[in-house]
């Protein structure tokens, strides 16, 4: 594991033609390691997540996406993804539906070196049709007939979190989501950290630690990574950004002029930042402290 | 159009399917709102759970996100998907609350696509956990806005099953309860013989209200009840409610 910047992560770990786990339900969204994705042209990535927001919705505007394995994919409780239904109305992008259960089962199974897990879900109305080669199992036990949801593991997952020692232990609180099984089932782990802390600070709060360091193949600092998405303790979820996006990625012009001056157009985060300062983002100004020693 | 009475009728109502001391998997939008009602009132004991792993959640602001700050702050749990999922499979929630694009007749919603799968009129957002919930909850309640539209005779996609498996057939794929009811604005359907059925209208709305627009003969219970109003400790709890911003929580 190296600490390094993350232009440098994404050049040595992100190759075309890759399956991207991405990490963040909600909260700890690596927007800025999408966006490095986004600026460095990689192209025919498979992204998976299950719950997948704004963020994959750029990627795909950005021309990097040829297929993705979701559960959803959203502007969550706003509407829809637009450039996602623009690129599936055109027929050039493909999709593998699953569900929210049935997506995270896979990731386990891809963890835990199962080759599939049984499920209960996908057993009735129109989903099970459309996925490709949906097998079942019998249970040896009791005979019933459950779903044989096949193990899934990405190449590379981008994660971002609270915070990390220099050895590259990584700890996340708050929402988790699927963010763990997801990157744990991965063969590379992309960190970006809002901060690294000592690692006897680590040592003294183990359990906050999702990623242990020889599973983590690069680490990056990189403060507020994870706009306009949050990170709990740090600074809160920028909602208007979300409602904003519904706006301007309705027309594909617009869409295209957000990312040439927000992406394309500013050299790292630090430069992102400049243009959306996380100023009335903090944290103790709209929540309880979630701070952690 | 769904008016300001309506989605009061709907978020109150809607709270009155959960009971004190159950698990009830929540979405997001008007079930959130219901249950955030119901824990405000007569179901403080509820167990909110949340597909991004928030158990024993109280948001204090409308969420837009299941992983909103507003979830993780006040849970009594913070688990992860697999946590609440694996609850669902196990068959440990009680009652899940869904809404969708469009409904039919035996309950089936549809949130993944209008017109054909291949070729879509209008791609949805897709399933999320709506399937599973539908599938494994011990119970579902269908939240809706009083919309002809999203009424049809049969769904485009049957993203998340309902009752469309005739008698057993359900159970015998290892489905849990699927839909009791159907909630709107202007009234309460139930499914007691798998199909949707008009059992009550919210005052001022009648039962041709209640029907208004829906496009196939949807069957009426001899005995329609009448509720005249919701109590006004409810209705005062909603009020405070529908005041509060959604977001930046």
């Amino acid at each position: 594991m190296a600490v390094t910047t993350l232009s440098q992560a994404v050049r040595d770990h992100v190759s075309e033609g890759d399956t991207v786990f991405i990490g963040g339900f909600g909260h700890c969204v690596p927007f800025a390691a999408g966006h490095e994705i986004i600026r460095q042209g990689k192209r025919n990535l498979t992204l998976t997540r299950t719950g997948a927001d704004i963020l994959i919705d750029q990627l795909i505007a950005g021309g990097c996406v040829s297929r993705l394995i979701v559960g959803y994919i959203g502007n969550p409780g706003i509407g829809l993804a637009h450039a996602f239904r623009r690129a599936l109305e055109a027929g050039s992008l493909m999709l593998e539906e699953w569900t929210n259960f049935t997506l995270t089962l896979r990731l386990h199974a891809g963890r835990i070196g199962a080759p599939f897990l049984p499920a209960r879900a996908l057993r009735a109305g129109d989903m099970p049709r459309h996925i490709a080669n949906l097998a079942t199992v019998t249970c040896p036990y009791t005979g019933a007939v459950l779903t044989a949801v096949p193990a899934l593991c990405p190449d590379v997952a981008l994660v971002h979190a609270q915070r990390a020692d220099e050895d590259g232990n990584v700890q996340l609180w708050g929402i988790d989501g699927d963010t763990r099984e997801g990157a744990l089932a991965s063969r590379k782990i992309i960190a970006t950290v809002e901060e690294i802390v000592p690692a006897d600070l680590v040592r003294r709060s183990p359990e906050l630690t999702i990623l242990p360091a020889h599973r983590v193949s690069a680490l990056s600092v990189v403060p507020g990574g994870a706009h306009p998405s949050y990170v709990h303790g740090y600074y809160t979820r920028d909602d208007a950004r979300f409602a904003e996006y519904d706006r301007l990625s309705r027309r594909q012009d617009e869409l295209d002029a957000f990312l040439a001056a927000h992406v394309h157009g500013v050299a790292d985060r630090e430069a992102y930042l400049g243009q959306f300062p996380l100023t009335d983002l903090n944290w103790l100004a709209h929540h309880r402290p979630g701070q952690r020693p | 159009m769904s008016t300001e009475i309506e989605s009061r009728n709907l978020v109150l109502a809607a709270a009155l399917e959960l009971r004190d001391d159950e698990t009830c998997f929540v979405g997001i939008g008007i079930p959130s709102l219901a249950a955030m009602l119901a824990k405000r009132t007569h179901a403080p004991r509820a167990h909110l759970i949340y597909e991004s792993g928030g158990i024993g959640a109280d948001p204090q602001v409308p969420p837009l996100s299941t992983g909103s700050p507003c979830i993780a702050e006040n849970a009594a749990m913070l688990g992860d998907c697999l946590d609440v999922f694996g609850e669902l499979q196990a068959g440990r929630i009680d009652l899940g609350l869904l809404s969708a694009a469009q409904v039919d007749r035996f309950g089936n919603l549809n949130s993944t696509v209008i017109g054909r799968y291949e070729s879509p009129r209008l791609r949805l957002v897709g399933s999320g956990g709506a399937h599973d919930i539908a599938s494994l909850a011990k119970q579902v309640v269908i939240l809706m806005p009083h919309e002809p539209r999203r009424f049809v005779p049969q769904v485009d996609f049957i993203t998340s099953p309902g009752h469309s498996l005739a008698g057993n057939e359900r159970a015998a794929a290892g489905l849990r309860g699927g839909p009791s009811a159907l909630i709107t604005g202007r009234g309460r359907f139930t499914f007691a013989r798998g199909e949707m059925v008009l059992a009550e209208v919210f005052a001022p709305f009648t039962v041709d209200d209640a029907l208004e627009g829906l496009s196939w003969q949807v069957p009426v219970e001899d005995t329609v009840m009448r509720r005249s109003d919701f109590a006004p400790a409810a209705a005062a709890a909603y009020a405070r409610l529908d005041r509060l911003p959604t977001g930046t929580g």
